[in-house]
């Protein structure tokens, strides 16, 4: 459909052209003016490296995998985050898993392996909404860059970690709880 | 003063001679060094952004981002100066110099401050004494061959981009230069003479700028057109044109022509300054002080620099025939007529 653009009438003043020009020029010191007697902390450039910006809480950044208060992964390795993704970016490999004394304990299973490739990642949330045990959270970090593919690779441990220090949980690099893995034959 | 001679052992004459020579051209250049700071700034704080401030001195201080000008300099000498294989290399060379000096040239004549008398002796404060013949009529001519550099620069890069700049810098120079000229021409007729040091004392009483104001509209547009700000940059153009006639260029030569625009912006403020707003005269300060006088037109001097930076960031730019239309159609009548009305005004009075 073809669109009428509607030509604007100029008037005289307008047509001067001097009057709108020293208009213009009000606005652009206003701006000016504004921006120099703005703090620097308020003015809409955020200066980056230094301060950074809060982001809304429903962002949709770094993954966190969610532990429980004794420490053991909340994760069930049910591979329905995994196939969820779009973007088939987790690896998930599966440990069984015995000792029923632990908080975890009525599970059978847990990721012995789970990995994110953040550089195939879209940060859809769909694993979020997928998992039946809410193991899995998109949370604010939006600063992910590397010098190498390698470290794109988020293993269990860095997804455990993620937010550990700033929600003021200690950082673990071992399951507490025991793993004493049954022979699946036997089963 | 006589005694700084004395410390060199110099005539004050020769003593003056030489520190004029350096004022003149150190001047404009630090000034308009500064400039490209300011216009960074100034851009960023016009469009609510903080601007540079990255460079740090000695990695401590940022200094509201002045480090940058340091950071620039060094970049643009240590850059590798690349030359296209098929650039025409001697004009490619010249090219810069060709913008560069006739920039630098034009402040020559600008009286900058009161003239000064001592130990018997008259030191006027501008390189070119008064009753050099040439007066006016020198920046005009000087600030007309700086598109000399640009075309040189666009036909040496062999590049189409850069000779479509040239083309447009062209299309841009027949079409104010007249209207210019005519305008500065009415000054003349009401001065009486064409020489800056007479024109500013005639503005002793009242400032060009308010029986001339058709003249000063007009005088101040082209300036713009001949400095080759943004209104009227056609030469340069990056959203049409790559970067225009300075595409090929890099490291120092590209410093050069940048840097030339920025002088070119002195030197046109400080012809408005003398030509409608008084020169070093101070209003309602009959017989200023040397250092008073110096300080007022330096004052005016930064006003207008200030105002070419501050117009950049307001007006978007015109197409060539625009000004064409423009230069022809309104300025050259209005500036003619304005001509015509006070010959008309002078011939009453007799």
């Amino acid at each position: 459909m073809a669109v009428v653009v509607k030509k604007v009438e100029l008037t005289w003043v307008d047509r001067t052209y001097v009057i709108p020009v020293l208009q213009g020029m009000a606005i652009t010191m206003k701006h000016f003016l504004k921006q120099i007697l703005t703090r620097s902390r308020k003015r809409f450039t955020v200066q980056y490296p230094e301060w950074k910006r809060e982001v809304a809480p429903g962002y949709r950044g770094l993954h966190e995998l969610k532990r429980f208060e004794d420490g053991s992964i909340k994760c069930v390795a049910c591979f329905m985050c995994a196939e969820a993704c779009p973007a088939r970016c987790i690896t998930i490999e599966a440990d069984a898993f015995g000792d029923l004394n632990k908080t975890q304990g009525f599970e059978e299973k847990r990721p012995a392996v789970f990995r994110i490739d953040m550089l195939r990642c879209i940060y859809c949330g769909m694993c979020e909404e997928a998992c039946p045990k809410d193991a899995i959270w998109l949370r604010g970090d939006y600063e992910q860059a590397s010098y190498d593919r390698l470290s794109m690779q988020f293993g269990k441990w860095d997804l455990m970690n993620t937010y550990a220090d700033k929600d003021g949980k200690a950082r673990i690099t071992q399951d507490p709880t025991p793993s004493i893995p049954r022979n699946p034959t036997s089963l | 003063m006589e005694f700084l001679a004395r410390l060199l052992h110099l005539q004050p004459q020769t003593f003056w001679m030489i520190a004029k020579v350096i004022i003149v051209f150190a001047g404009p250049l630090t000034l308009a060094a500064l400039l490209t700071w300011v216009e960074r700034r100034g851009s960023a704080m016009i469009q609510d952004r903080i601007g540079p401030n990255r460079a740090l001195l000695f990695g401590r201080w940022r200094l509201l981002g002045l480090p940058q000008l340091a950071a620039d300099g060094i970049k643009f000498f240590l850059k590798e100066d690349l030359v296209t294989a098929d650039a025409n290399k001697a004009l490619f060379w010249l090219a810069p110099f060709l913008a560069f000096v006739p920039a630098m040239m034009g402040f020559a004549v600008i009286p900058f401050g009161r003239s000064l008398v001592q130990g018997g002796q008259t030191y006027h404060m501008s390189l070119l004494e008064p009753g050099n013949g040439m007066g006016m009529l020198y920046p005009l001519a000087i600030g007309s061959v700086a598109v000399y550099g640009i075309l040189t620069a666009a036909w040496s890069s062999n590049n189409k981009w850069s000779i479509l700049g040239g083309m447009r810098a062209s299309a841009q120079m027949v079409s104010y230069e007249l209207a210019m000229s005519l305008a500065v021409v009415a000054i003349f007729l009401r001065t009486g003479g064409y020489d800056p040091h007479e024109i500013i004392a005639h503005q002793a009483v009242l400032w060009n700028v308010i029986p001339q104001f058709f003249g000063f509209l007009v005088f101040f547009v082209c300036m713009f057109a001949e400095t080759n700000r943004l209104p009227f940059d056609f030469a340069e153009g990056e959203s049409e044109i790559v970067a225009g006639f300075h595409t090929e260029y890099g490291s120092m030569k590209f410093a050069l022509l940048q840097l030339s625009e920025y002088v070119h912006i002195v030197t046109a403020a400080a012809l408005i300054v003398t030509l409608y707003f008084g020169g070093w005269q101070v209003p309602f300060v009959a017989a200023p002080s040397v250092t008073l006088s110096i300080a007022a037109f330096v004052l005016k001097l930064v006003f207008f620099c200030w105002v070419f930076i501050w117009i950049r960031w307001t007006v978007p730019r015109f197409r060539f025939d625009q000004l064409m239309f423009m230069g022809w159609k309104v300025m050259l009548p209005l500036s003619l007529g304005n001509l015509m009305v006070q010959a008309f005004l002078m011939y009453r009075r007799g």
